[in-house]
Formats: structure tokens, sequence, C-alpha cells
């Protein structure tokens, strides 16, 4: 059985081992992945001691980083990786070995949630030794919240991948989507803080119910810092994992829609 | 060897939006063979090759590769054929060594590392970062890559170009080592002699069709042998003799006037006899007499031609 396993594991391996190489050469996907999570994390210990609707500032905002660090490990690294890949015609050269297409992108998708988790680790740690924060009420809830977020955003990886003519572009294709989150998903402040219309909009961005979901993982709390018991923490983020789940449908479709292995003929 | 055919093609057709690139294409390789796809760029070679790799899917026809559908089982094809791909990319900052290992990684029982690297003929370049190889090199490490899980069934689009001659030769000697050892191959190229070196069937591919197809002896034959002499001063071209009815031709080349009589299916023997009796009767001396089989290039360019016109 453990043998067998690890047989049908090998062949991810091979491809992770391969994207941790290469991310490792390339500096610049390297500092997108790695080192602006890193500076944002940093960030938050000058907002120590504020608060924010009787939260600690640094707390609302270090448990928004941990949905919104998605945009750099998956998202861009995804797009990056998968334009850079087809328009050198890496991706066909892999695609032309044993590999399967499941192992193939299954690999490139392993070595970015990998990374995504050892960021978000880093963080709880960060916020529980240096911001005042706590273990999380509902670990299960945030590790649920957070892995649908990491689908949603490798499928639209997939996607936005396959309209970004060049690796060069992929840092300009994803910009809309990073702001549109860090602006629009309560990263930085509370939705309440917006306008009625505009907050109901915002909840439908990718990011808002994994942010959502979140804190009220984190705080074992509601938006409105009313206590919420163990099961109601995940009642109350029914609506929000309805929108993640609509974003995996819409963002499946988008992918096999638009996902290229070959760059466009002629 | 197996009675089956090893790849079995049958009215393949591929379309790219209105353009149909392969229009009706059928052939049949059988184990251990050597089937060359001859044609001029865009003739439909490397679509052909890639729908039997798999890539794609076909529009029409059949296709089977060990008996699979090499697009819908993909998973039962691949591990084993090995593919060099006209335009497959690498990474550019992976070293020779590393490439092989991370290739290697993707392969279930792989070959040896130094036995891969020493097919591509690299020994002496594996720290070298592979974007700093030269097109022949790449070529070269292209063609160990794809022999690196044992493949029974080998694919090879233009393997040899961009290679110096040395090491065209010794790409040669590799895959007619691989024939030998009971590997199918199917390969591309537009060096006419690369296929006429190591085809044992051949087809010639214009505008999405084969033309003609078969051994090189075959596609070949029924081309026309050729004997070409320079016409002889003061010799009225209507005195020109027709042996067994081969018509003489006339061009103009270097300001001398060339003869030439392109002979049919009874072969070179009887012309030139009766052309030689006629000249040696009537006292002409035939200048620059040469007489030769059709080539492969012959066939290649009539090919062409008629198809263009």
């Amino acid at each position: 059985m453990n043998a067998a396993l690890s047989r049908r594991a090998a062949p991810v391996l091979a491809v992770v081992r391969l994207d941790v190489r290469l991310l490792w050469r390339n500096r610049t996907a390297l500092f997108t992945a790695a080192g602006l999570p890193l500076m944002f994390a940093a960030l938050l210990l000058p907002a120590r001691g504020e608060e924010i609707d009787g939260r600690s500032a640094a707390l609302v905002q270090g448990t928004g980083h941990l949905g919104f660090f998605l945009i750099f490990a998956v998202f861009m690294n995804l797009v990056s990786v998968f334009t850079a890949r087809r328009e050198e015609r890496t991706l066909k050269r892999m695609r032309g070995t044993a590999l399967s297409d499941a192992e193939l992108l299954g690999g490139s998708v392993l070595t970015a949630v990998g990374m995504y988790a050892a960021q978000v680790l880093g963080l709880l740690v960060l916020l529980g030794a240096a911001l005042d924060g706590r273990f999380p009420a509902d670990p299960l809830l945030l590790t649920a919240g957070l892995a649908g977020g990491a689908a949603v955003f490798a499928l639209l990886a997939f996607a936005l991948s396959g309209v970004t003519p060049n690796a060069e572009m992929a840092g300009l294709t994803t910009l809309p989507v990073m702001f549109a989150c860090m602006a629009g998903s309560g990263v930085m402040f509370p939705l309440d803080e917006l306008p009625d219309g505009l907050r109901e909009a915002a909840r439908w961005l990718p990011l808002s119910p994994v942010v959502e979901i979140t804190r009220t993982a984190y705080f074992g709390e509601d938006a409105d810092g009313a206590a919420v018991g163990l099961l109601d923490g995940w009642s109350h983020s029914l609506y929000a994992f309805a929108v993640l789940a609509a974003w995996i449908v819409v963002g499946r479709y988008l992918a096999g829609r638009l996902f290229r292995w070959e760059p466009r003929r002629g | 060897m197996n009675s089956e055919p090893v790849i079995h093609v049958e009215g393949l057709r591929r379309r790219y939006g209105d353009f149909e690139a392969v229009a009706g294409v059928s052939f049949e390789v059988g184990a251990g063979e050597l089937f060359a796809l001859l044609g001029t760029n865009g003739a439909g070679k490397t679509t052909t090759l890639e729908t039997l790799e798999g890539y794609r899917p076909a529009h029409g026809g059949t296709v089977r590769v060990l008996g699979h559908d090499p697009h819908a089982d993909r998973r039962a094809v691949r591990p084993r054929i090995g593919i060099m791909l006209q335009d497959g990319g690498f990474f550019g900052d992976l070293t020779v060594a590393e490439t092989v290992a991370h290739w290697r990684g993707f392969t279930p029982r792989p070959r040896p590392a130094d036995e891969v690297i020493g097919l591509a003929g690299l020994e002496d370049r594996t720290a070298v970062r592979v974007r700093q190889l030269s097109g022949g090199q790449k070529r070269r490490l292209d063609l160990a890559l794809a022999l690196l899980g044992h493949p029974e069934v080998l694919f090879l689009d233009e393997p040899t170009t961009g290679m110096d001659p040395a090491a065209r030769h010794a790409t040669w000697r590799i895959v007619r080592d691989l024939v030998d050892g009971g590997t199918t191959v199917v390969l591309t190229t537009h060096y006419l002699e690369e296929a006429e070196h190591l085809a044992d069937r051949l087809a010639l591919m214009h505008r999405g069709r084969i033309g003609t197809s078969g051994t090189v002896a075959e596609v070949v034959a029924g081309h026309g042998d050729r004997i070409a002499f320079r016409l002889p001063e003061g010799l009225p071209v209507a005195e020109l003799p027709a042996p067994r009815g081969a018509v003489p031709d006339l061009a103009v080349t270097g300001g001398r006037t060339v003869v030439t009589y392109t002979v049919g299916g009874g072969g070179l023997q009887p012309v030139l006899y009766e052309l030689l009796r006629w000249a040696d009767e009537h006292r002409v001396a035939l200048d620059g007499l040469n007489a030769r089989n059709a080539s492969l290039e012959d066939v290649f360019l009539s090919t062409a031609e008629g198809a263009a016109a």
C-alpha cells in the first residue's frame, strides 16, 4: 500500500523538485512568490497597538493576509509559471514524457500551495508570538476556507495564463486581480466601511469569502464581534462557502476554456 | 516481429481553423521499421507526427500507436514512446546534468544518467547551462532525452537540423543502432540524404497529402533515369535520335546546349545502347556524357513542382 502510494506520488514529486529548483534560480519570481508576502508580514509590526473596531489592527490585517498571500504564492506564481512554460515550449516538452497531464500540472499546483501553506504557518506563528494573537479558534474551518481559496486561485491562474501572452505580461495581467482583492476583500480594512452597494459586490470577489471564513475561524467571532461556537462558525460561513463554490465552478469552466498547452500558431 | 503494425494511420485529417494541414493521410509502420516523412515546410509532416504522439486529436480518420488511440489513451501510450519535438523548449537555467536528472524523475525505469549524457555526446559539458549549448548540442540532448525510457517507438521531428556533419553522422549511427535493436522509428526530415541513409520506407508529403510512398527504390522507380550530353556542334537538333522512343529535352547551361533524355520504365541500359550505337554510326562525339538513376531529389522536386502547378 505504502509502496504503491509512493510509486504514484513519485512523478508529482519529481515535478515539485523541478519547480522548487527553477523558482530558486528565478529571483524575480521568487521575490513575487515569497519576498512580497514577507514584506507584507513585516509591515504588520508597526501596526501593533492600533485598533480597528475594538480589535487589534495588526491581527485584523494579519488574518486578512492569511488569505491574501494566495495572490502571491498561488495566483501570480502559477500564472507566470504556466505562461512562461507555454511560451518556452517546456510545457510541451514535459507533456511528451511519461507524466500525465494531472501529474504535470498538479506538481506545479502542489509546489505553489506548499509554499503558501508554509507562509500561512509562518504568519500564524508571527501573529501568535509577536502580535498578541491566539491559537485559531477553529483550525479546521480555517483550513477549509484557505484550501477552498487555494483551489479558486489555482483555477483562476490556469485561466488567466491562457490569455497572458508572455511571462513579462504576467506581472501586468495579475495586477488588477491583486488590487481588487487587496482593496475589496476586507484584507486591509473591514468591508463594513464600504457603502452598502459596493459592500455586497465586494463580498463576491474571489478572495472575500476566504478572508471572511479566515477571520471567523481565527477569532471565533463573527464580524460584529459576537462569540460563535464551534459549529456556529461553519453555519456563519455558509454564504462565504457558497461564494467560494461558485468561484470554483466559474474557475473550472474558465480554466477549461482558456488554458493552453502551446503558443498560438502563427 | 509482430504482424500487427506498430503504427496504423488511415485517412488522417487535421485542421487549424479553415486550414486543413493534413488532408487524408494513410500509412502503416511495422515493428522495427524506420519510416520517414519527407516534405517541404508546411507539408503537414509535423502535424501528422504530433497527432501520432498524442498532442492533438485527429479531426478525421483513425490513428493507432501500439494498438491505442494516442490522444485518448495518452496514459497507456506515452510511457512506451520517445518524442523528439521540433521545437520543444529547455529550461535554459538548468545545466545539462540537472536537465537529465529531472527528466529521469519523469520517466519510469530510466537509462542511467551517464549513458544518456554519452548518447548526447555531452560528457564534457555536463555543468554547462542548457541555454549556452549550440543548436546542434541541444538537438543531441533532445535525442538523448527521447531515449531515456527505452522507448518501443521513437518519433523524431527533423532530428538533425542545425547539426554539423559529424554530429549528424553520430546521430544517424545512434538511430540505426536503435532500429537494429528493434525500435520502431518515425522521422520527418527535409534532408533527402537523411531519408536515403536511414529509411526502410518513406512517404513524400505535400500540402497535407502523401504523394508517393514505398522503399527508396520504389519511390524513385518510374521517376525517370537520366542520360545527358552536350549537343555536338553543327548537329541540327532535328537529327537527334529518339532511342526507344525517348524524346530529347534541350536546355542551355553555361553557354552550351545540353541534351537530356528522361528514361521511363525500361531502365537506362537499352536506351543508352541505342544512343551509343547511333553516335557510333554517325561518328558523333557525345561530350560530357553521363547517365544516372533518378534520385530522391528528382522525385521530391517533381512532387513539389507538380502539386504547385
